[in-house]
């Protein structure tokens, strides 16, 4: 396979021509490689330019410096047919035309490959066919577009691109109307196709989690439009994540790769018990209220995980006595009523 | 799970069933148009007419030179606005769009009044009664002026700007300009020519002569071919601007060809008619749902047939068969054609998702 890559940008400068005043930019310097079969995910707040270099990568508007490169060939240079077998597009509205079936979305898919009339030959057929199977919506087939979920809409709309044999696909926010599962399963389908099919995917997303456990790469642009990429793991240690998107009260924890909410602190805590999955939301509970582990042996509750058969319990130790709690609710409410809210400790 | 290879096998079932029905529907129609009206033929007569045999004159004359040229006429005209209905509505996906939306019937119109209003204002409006055909081709003319000066004045801005939602609005914009200086005119002009504008503006499918009929006839049957030419495109713009463009669709080229090509259709059918409403938003909404698709290779034909069965069906209707009374055509098709706006506006749950924008 040829391994040249697919997408390079050259001192890319992105934005606005305007034709009154000078060129609004966005970002610029930009130098970036895709290689194929690579998933990149471009992440980065709202404004900073994300749609804008999608839409410089794809051509829809002009670079006001650099160059954009598509398989070996400057992305002006190619025919409109020849570029539509190369880059297939997914954008952030579903389309919602009625009286189209998911097969007849899917088969404009093949519209650079099929005759004036776009007529669907046999092996049209087939790839409409398998592009919806590979997204996993090969139940959706004689189903309306208007009758879809958003999830399944969003599918439909990967399969069609899928079903334009392009080289690369590029996604613009393809998750921003979904919810979690959703969310995950679109990543899931995206990660096969690069890994089966040897297609390179860029996608611009929010969901920095989800980027950061998929992708092969972040291109990461940050508020002043200057872009970071590099592989996720990578851009975390390096610290870049927390100056890139850290906002006044929202900080960025690098061990667990996401976002946190900082909260009072209340107090600390001891807690015994077998590594479990009920431990760690315990954990979380009291970090949620406001407890972190104590350093020494000094703390101000103690807690001890029991388990009777499939009943977890919590013992609740603290200076006044001690409280036995059969849910996290209750332990939550046994803490909140000896350290009420607005009572600091420190 | 059957779904290798073409998969619409109950769609492509009904289409193959329905298509002969309409066109059956079409031809019984197209009959009936001949023989019914003030005076209605029988149909032994019109089989005897066709085989060559003895018939009353009048009945010969009634058919050959008033019934057959208006049956042709409705049924191109029919077949022509719901077709350019059909491609404003795909164009702007906006299921309210109608062949007129750019201003194409508004310059007719405006070129029509400023023929039989000016010339009234100057004393000549018996031109018209005079010169019966010489007034009619220069009517035909003034509205095929106005509509492509309307045409232009579109291609050009539409040049220039990017959205296709500005061009609707200049579209209503012109519009509205044209209707100002229309009613200006009627401000100025005497009652009989501006009795005769009130009566052009009902539409009518009678008032094309057998000397029309070849030039009508060409034009539209080449919109036709052009609008078949066009379906892969269209299907692409059921997707939006964005991904037709993705698609490799030559966006710039491809509206260019539909704002013309419409403006032909409803410009040639306004000059010879009319302006005729209703029939170019109602028959493609008739159409979709019949078939069940937004296919525009089903479409395109189904509507040039559909639309020739709903405007023989006024035509029939409006000359009230058996009387010598002569409805206003645009009201017979607004009466048919409101009901049916009414059912899409009241469906739009459903339908109304598939047309947003």
């Amino acid at each position: 396979m040829n391994q040249s890559p697919i997408l390079v940008c050259k001192n890319l400068t992105i934005g606005y021509n305007s034709q009154k005043s000078a060129a609004k930019e966005v970002s610029k310097n930009l130098n970036l490689t895709l290689k194929r079969g690579e998933l990149v995910c471009l992440i980065g707040p709202n404004g900073s330019g994300k749609s804008t270099l999608i839409r410089t990568i794809t051509g829809i508007q002009p670079a006001i410096d650099g160059e954009v490169w598509l398989c070996n060939k400057r992305i002006e240079e190619h025919s409109s047919d020849e570029k539509a077998k190369t880059l297939s597009v997914v954008l952030t509205n579903p389309v919602s035309a009625g009286y189209l079936t998911a097969y007849d979305i899917v088969a404009l898919g093949r519209f650079p490959y099929t005759n004036w009339a776009g007529r669907l030959s046999e092996s049209d057929n087939l790839i409409v066919t398998s592009a919806l199977m590979s997204v996993g919506a090969g139940n959706l087939t004689r189903r309306f577009m208007h009758e879809m979920s958003d999830g399944e809409r969003q599918k439909v709309m990967i399969a069609r691109a899928l079903a334009q044999e392009p080289e690369m696909m590029v996604l613009d926010e393809p998750t921003a109307f979904l919810d979690l599962p959703h969310k995950i399963e679109t990543m899931r389908i995206l990660r096969n196709v690069a890994q089966k099919t040897g297609k390179s995917i860029l996608l611009s997303t929010h969901d920095l989690n989800l980027a950061i456990r998929c992708a092969d790469q972040l291109w990461i642009i940050d508020r002043n439009g200057k872009m970071i990429s590099g592989v996720p793991e990578d851009l975390i240690l390096s610290g870049i994540f927390g100056s890139a998107f850290e906002i006044e009260g929202v900080s960025f924890d690098s061990i667990r790769g996401e976002f946190t909410i900082p909260v009072q602190k209340k107090g600390t805590f001891t807690f015994t018990g077998t590594e479990s999955v009920e431990r760690i939301w315990t954990l979380c509970a009291l970090e949620r209220i406001g407890f972190t582990p104590a350093d020494g042996d000094e703390s101000d509750i103690t807690l001890t995980l029991e388990k009777n058969g499939d009943k977890p319990a919590w013992l609740l130790t603290h200076a006044g006595g001690e409280n036995r709690c059969e849910s996290i609710c209750k332990l939550v409410e046994s803490i909140s009523y000896l350290y009420p809210a607005g009572d600091d400790l420190n | 799970m059957n779904i290798s290879g073409s998969d619409n096998g109950d769609s492509m079932k009904r289409i193959a069933v329905l298509i002969p029905v309409i066109l059956g529907v079409l031809i019984i129609l197209f009959i009936l148009d001949l023989l019914a009206g003030s005076v209605n033929i029988p149909i032994e007569a019109f089989f005897k007419m066709l085989t060559g045999g003895e018939v009353k004159e009048t009945w010969l004359n009634i058919f050959w030179d008033w019934r057959l040229p208006k049956a042709i006429t409705a049924v191109f005209a029919g077949g022509a606005l719901a077709l350019a209905g059909l491609l404003m509505q795909t164009f702007f996906r906006n299921p309210l769009a109608d062949p007129y939306i750019l201003g194409i019937s508004s310059g007719a119109s405006l070129g029509v009044a400023l023929v039989m209003l000016s010339a009234g204002a100057m004393g000549a409006g018996a031109i018209f009664a005079t010169f019966g055909f010489i007034g009619d081709l220069s009517i035909s003319v003034a509205a095929i002026i106005g509509s492509f000066a309307v045409l232009a004045l579109i291609l050009a801005i539409s040049s220039k700007i990017q959205s296709n939602i500005t061009i609707l609005i200049l579209g209503i914009m012109v519009s509205y300009i044209s209707s100002a200086l229309v009613t200006i005119l009627l401000q100025f002009s005497d009652e009989s020519s501006m009795h005769s504008y009130t009566a052009w503006t009902f539409g009518s499918f009678s008032g094309v002569t057998w000397g029309q009929i070849p030039i009508m006839t060409c034009l539209l049957l080449f919109g036709f071919i052009l609008s078949i030419c066009s379906v892969k495109s269209l299907n692409a713009l059921l997707l939006g601007e964005q991904y037709a463009e993705s698609l490799g669709m030559n966006y710039r080229r491809t509206r260019t060809i539909i704002i013309t090509n419409t403006a032909l259709m409803a410009g040639v059918v306004t000059a010879f008619c009319g302006p005729i409403g209703f029939l170019g938003i109602a028959v493609p909404h008739l159409c979709r749902a019949l078939f069940v698709t937004a296919d525009h290779r089903i479409l395109v034909p189904a509507c040039i047939i559909v639309g020739g069965i709903i405007s023989l069906c006024t035509d029939i209707i409006s000359h009230l068969p058996g009387t010598d009374i002569v409805l206003p055509l645009n009201a017979i098709t607004a009466l048919f054609g409101a009901p049916v706006v009414i059912w899409v506006i009241v469906r739009g749950t459903k339908f109304g998702r598939g047309v947003t924008t």
